[in-house]
This record gives C-alpha cells, structure tokens and sequence, in this order.
C-alpha cells in the first residue's frame, strides 16, 4: 500500500479530489437553501455527504423540485 | 360589430360531449359570465377560445373584419390554477410573458410595474413566485394576462378559490378591468355573475341553457312578489286583492300576503289606488325583486 | 425579440438549477475516469496482490489515440444518461406542471419555441463537451502522450455532433409526453436501440449516425477526415433537422389534454 500511495502522481488525482469536493458543497448548499426536495431532506443529505461523487448527481438530478 | 362570434361548438371525449352545439356572440366592450355548475363544460369553452383545445366542430370568429386564425396576440387568459416558474420573481415572469405577447423589452418592463402595482403584489415583486400565497398567484394571474392589453380577457373561475377579502378584491378588479377590455370569466356563483356582468351566458351538461343581457334575463324569468302586511287580520283583504285583474296568484303565509303579478308596476299601482280609496290599514309594501337564483337553480336540476 | 426571451429564460433557468455548475463537472469526472484508472490500472492490480506467485500481468500500453476513444466510450454510456436525464423535462416538466399553458396562450411561435428550448440544451452540452474533451486531453498529454490541439476540436466538434442528435431525439419526446420519466425511457430507449440495429445491419448502415465515434478513431488514426465521417454527420445533422420539425408540428398541433 505504501508503494501505491507514494506512486501516484498527486497532479494528475488532486484535480479528481477537487471536482468531487466542488459537486459535494454545491449540493449541499443547494440543499440548505432548497425549502422542499422529493423525498425527505436528511435523506438527501445522506446520500450526497456518503455516496461518493454519484449522490451529488443523483440529488441534483433527482432531489431537486422543478419548478 | 362583434368582437367574438362562436359558431355550433361542440367538443366531444370518446363518446361524451363536454360542449355541444354552443353558439354566443358579443360585442367589445360587454363584459360576459359563463354561469353554470361544474362540470357544465365552462372550462371547456374557454380553454377552446385559448387555443389550448381544439373545437371537434363548430367555428370560433374574432373580430369579424380581421379573418385571423391565430388571435392569441388580441387574448389574455388565466386559468382557474394558475402555474407560474416558481423560480422566478414575480416581475420576471411579468416582463418575460411581456416579451413573448412581442412587448419590447423597456415596454414589458414598464407594464410590468404598473400591473404589479394595479394588481396590488408591488411589495413581493422581488420575491420567488414559489413563497407567493393563493391570493397573490391570483393577482400575478390576472397581471400576466393583461400585460399585453388584450382586446378580450378569458378568466376561469377567477374568485372561486379565494378567501372572502380577496375575493372582494378580485371582484374590483374585475370592475376596473370591464371598462379597458371585454370579460368573459365562468362562474358557479351567481351572485358574483351577477354583481359583474352584463351578459349571462347560462350552461348546464355542456349546452348552451339561456343567453342574453342581465336585465332582460331579469325581466324574462323574474315572477316578482308584492308582500303586503295589513293591521288587522288580512284573510278579508287576500280576496279583495285576488280581484284586482293584474295580479295573478297570491296566498297567506303568517302575517303576510304575497302576491305575484305579470306587469309588476301596473300591479303596484291597481294596489295603492285601491288603498287609498277603500282606506285600508297597510302596514308594510314591499317589492321583492328575487334574483335569478330560482331560474340558476331550475337549469341545475333540469 | 421572443426568442431571445425564450432563450434567455431557459439560461436564466438552468443556471438557477445549478446546471451550469454540476453538469459540465460531471462531465469532466465522466471523460477523465478511464483514461486515469487505465494509467494506473497495473499499479493498481500489483499493490493489491492477488496475482498467483509467478504469473506474469501483460497490460497493454495505451496510445493517446486509444485513451481518447476511453473519453468517448464513457461519455457514450454514462454521458448520454445524464445528458438524457437532464433534458428529459424540458418541456414535458412545464407541461406537467401547466405553466406550458400560460406560454402557450401568448402569441408564442411554437418554432421559437421549441428552437430556444433545444438551443439551450445545446450551449449546455457544447460547452460541458469541450470542457471535458480539454480536461481529457491535458491527463493524455501527461500520462500517455501528445495530442495535438487540432485533434481535440475535431473530435470534439464531431462527437459534439452526435450528442446534439441525443438531445433533439431527447426534445421530440418531450413535445410528445408530458412525463419526464417516460421521456427519458423512451429517448435511452432509442438511443441503444439505433445503436443495436447499427450492429446488427452494420454493412447498410453506414451512415449511421451511431458509428461518429468509429469514425472519429478512424480519422485520429490516419490523421485525415474521412469521407464517411462527413456523410454520418451529414446525416445526423439531418435528423436533428427533421426532428425539430416534427417537434414543432406535434407541438403545435396535439392539445395539452386536460388536467
């Protein structure tokens, strides 16, 4: 694991964390300014903060009431 | 000249007619009640003079003169639960239903703030249409229909979902509103059909039942009473008043006599001269000019 | 004009909604994924283990070319998802709703009208394409070799191409439909149905706008724009034509029904 962990070019992955970590607060803000969501908002707040990267799309695809 | 001519309108679902055969036409400037309980096809009608349905027959003329198909640049039309973008404020959604009745953009901008203003929402024109209550989506309704002046404006039963104040309110409006446009809204209330209107379009099952002026419609089905009340007892004087030619039925309920005549006025006067000269001890004189109720109510259960 | 009022709205809207910040990222994360787990998939396989003493793991070396068409293939599966999910209430949503009824009753052009809706869509994907493709092309350039620039506008316009006929099949349904849901199923539905009958009759369809992606490797390969690419888009451009015809008649013509 040591050997993985030291490996990686952390250029080429940072950019990954960073994308994720700007769809994460996105939503989440979303998601307190929101008044009503589809379906329970604690239940949404699980998904996005615990399904990495597919709970933010599934909340912003899904969550969101159309207006 | 009219302004709308409806031809033999029918709109059939499968085998069921919603409307059938309905013809009407009015002039600008009238402002029109389409009465009737639900279901008696009021929505129908003004969903096909929006365009939003299409007639399975009959023919719809506007403005005789014009010959246009598309005469939705001439109507405004709210329908009876309006929805709006919630995500926009209220003034955007004015300005851009503006824009698309082909208002520049510094026109609808200013109708925009005189509607926001004449329809009372001023102070949340800023505000997300979603927190708007009832009331205020009503008025943004009504705002939005007229932003682009229309020569005709369709309401779908514009007060029925309101509180009694904003109900009020509506009906003013309404009042403003029938001296800039002509008005053709549906009702199941008669009073307000009444209180606003000048002519009765009176629907039941999707046919046309009665049309005309407020006023004829009055005279046509009004069997007005006379209530006389004597001092003493009145049985004696039922029988003198029976005689009188013009008067047609009468009976004693209590107290009272009521009397029903064909020529209200010529009834009045045969009564007080008789009065007068044989000196009877009247108590109380009274007119009852009922409204159409009785007749609304005959063409619900007939 | 209408129809920059119409347009305008749905910008206004779609930025509101957040689309315009999530949907070009999750296409990033979409065109990056493989060709970065394929860098590092043999590192990857030898710090887990899990290999029998001895055996010998013979991982191919990608190409850029070959990394990519790994860009695409993801953005041909999961992007097309997504961008079916996200134009599947286009229309059908304010139908749904009925505020479709209040913009219809104004003297609206039902063309402007499905025009500034499709146009929309189409500024969103372009976009959220070409910033995919770049960030694709910057991890190629690092992890597997030069690409050049050239390369990456001509895949990027010519997938571009595909990916517009995915939301006009997309807005046709929704001038059908008034369930988003329903929308959405029918226009995947579509999407790997033209896909499957591309494979099957693969000899007479040519030109099917489902082989861009085929061609487009063609072209990275020789280096040259093949006659066949320019007659799939030619065709795809077509059907995109044709189908914001349709839309705007169905619109036009099929009543909103009552609610």
């Amino acid at each position: 694991m040591q050997e993985i962990w030291s490996s990686i070019n952390w250029a080429v992955i940072a950019p990954l964390i960073v994308i994720q970590g700007i769809l994460l607060i996105i939503a989440l803000i979303d998601l307190a300014k929101t008044a009503q969501t589809n379906g329970p908002k604690w239940l949404w707040f699980l998904i996005i903060v615990f399904i990495n990267i597919i709970g933010p799309i599934l909340y912003f695809l899904f969550g969101r009431r159309q207006g | 000249m009219n302004l709308l001519t409806v031809k033999n309108l029918s709109k059939k679902y499968r085998d069921t007619y919603a409307v059938k055969d309905v013809e009407f036409a009015f002039p600008s400037q009238t402002c029109i009640a389409l009465l009737g309980p639900n279901g008696a096809g009021k929505t129908t009608i003004l969903r096909i003079l929006a365009g939003l349905l299409k007639p399975t027959s009959g023919e719809i003329i506007f403005n005789e003169h014009e010959q246009r198909k598309d005469f939705r640049s001439d109507i405004g039309y709210l329908p009876q639960h309006p929805v709006f973008h919630e995500w926009m404020t209220g003034n955007e959604f004015l300005i851009h239903s503006g824009r698309l009745a082909l208002l520049s953009k510094e026109e609808a901008a200013k109708r925009a703030n005189q509607l926001l203003d004449k329809v009372g929402i001023a102070e949340a024109k800023n505000r997300q249409i979603a927190g708007y209550s009832g009331g205020m989506k009503q008025r943004l309704g009504i705002a939005q229909a007229i932003i682009h002046k229309p020569k005709l404006l369709l309401l779908d039963e514009p007060v029925s979902s309101l509180d009694p104040i904003g109900r009020r309110e509506i009906l003013n409006l309404m009042q403003q509103l029938k001296k800039e446009m002509c008005l053709l809204f549906s009702t199941h209330i008669l009073t307000d059909a009444e209180e606003i209107s000048d002519e009765l379009l009176l629907l039941n099952r999707g046919k046309l039942f009665e049309s005309g002026k407020l006023s004829d419609l009055r005279q046509k089905y009004q069997t007005a009473t006379i209530d006389i009340e004597f001092k003493d007892n009145s049985t004696a004087y039922l029988e003198k008043l029976l005689r009188i030619p013009s008067i047609i039925n009468g009976y004693k309920e209590q107290n009272t006599i009521r009397l029903t005549a064909e020529d209200i006025s010529k009834a009045r006067k045969d009564i007080l001269i008789k009065a007068v000269h044989e000196e009877w001890p009247l108590e109380y004189f009274s007119i009852n000019k009922a409204s159409l109720e009785e007749l609304f109510i005959k063409v619900v259960n007939g | 004009m209408q129809w920059s009022a119409l347009f305008k709205k749905e910008m206004l809207e779609n930025w509101r909604n957040k689309k315009w910040l999530w949907f070009p990222l999750v296409m990033i994360l979409i065109a990056i994924m493989d060709p970065i787990s394929n860098y590092y998939l043999p590192q990857i396989i030898k710090s887990v283990g899990g290999l029998p003493e001895g055996a010998v793991l013979e991982l191919p070396e990608f190409t850029p070319v070959e990394a990519i068409m790994m860009s695409l293939g993801q953005l041909s599966s999961l992007g097309v998802l997504i961008i079916v999910l996200i134009s599947m209430g286009s229309i059908a949503s304010e139908k749904k709703s009925g505020v479709i009824e209040l913009i219809l009753v104004k003297p609206v052009s039902y063309a402007n009208y499905i025009t500034a809706k499709w146009a929309s869509l189409f500024v969103l994907i372009w976009t959220a394409l070409f910033l995919s493709l770049v960030c694709s092309w910057y991890y190629i350039n690092i992890l597997f070799g030069s690409f050049s620039l050239l390369q990456l506008i001509q895949v990027t316009f010519f997938y571009g191409i595909w990916l517009t006929l995915v939301i006009t099949i997309s807005i046709f349904y929704n001038s059908l439909f008034h369930t988003p849901g329903l929308v959405a199923f029918l226009s995947a539905g579509t999407v790997i149905a033209m896909s499957v009958l591309t494979k099957v009759f693969h000899h007479i369809l040519t030109w099917s706008p489902n082989k861009i992606s085929e061609y487009i490797h063609t072209m990275l390969l020789t280096g040259e724009i093949p006659s066949e690419l320019i007659a799939t888009s030619s065709v795809t451009a077509g059907c995109i034509g044709l189908l914001l015809f349709f839309s705007t008649i169905i619109i036009q013509k099929k009543e909103l029904g009552s609610r």
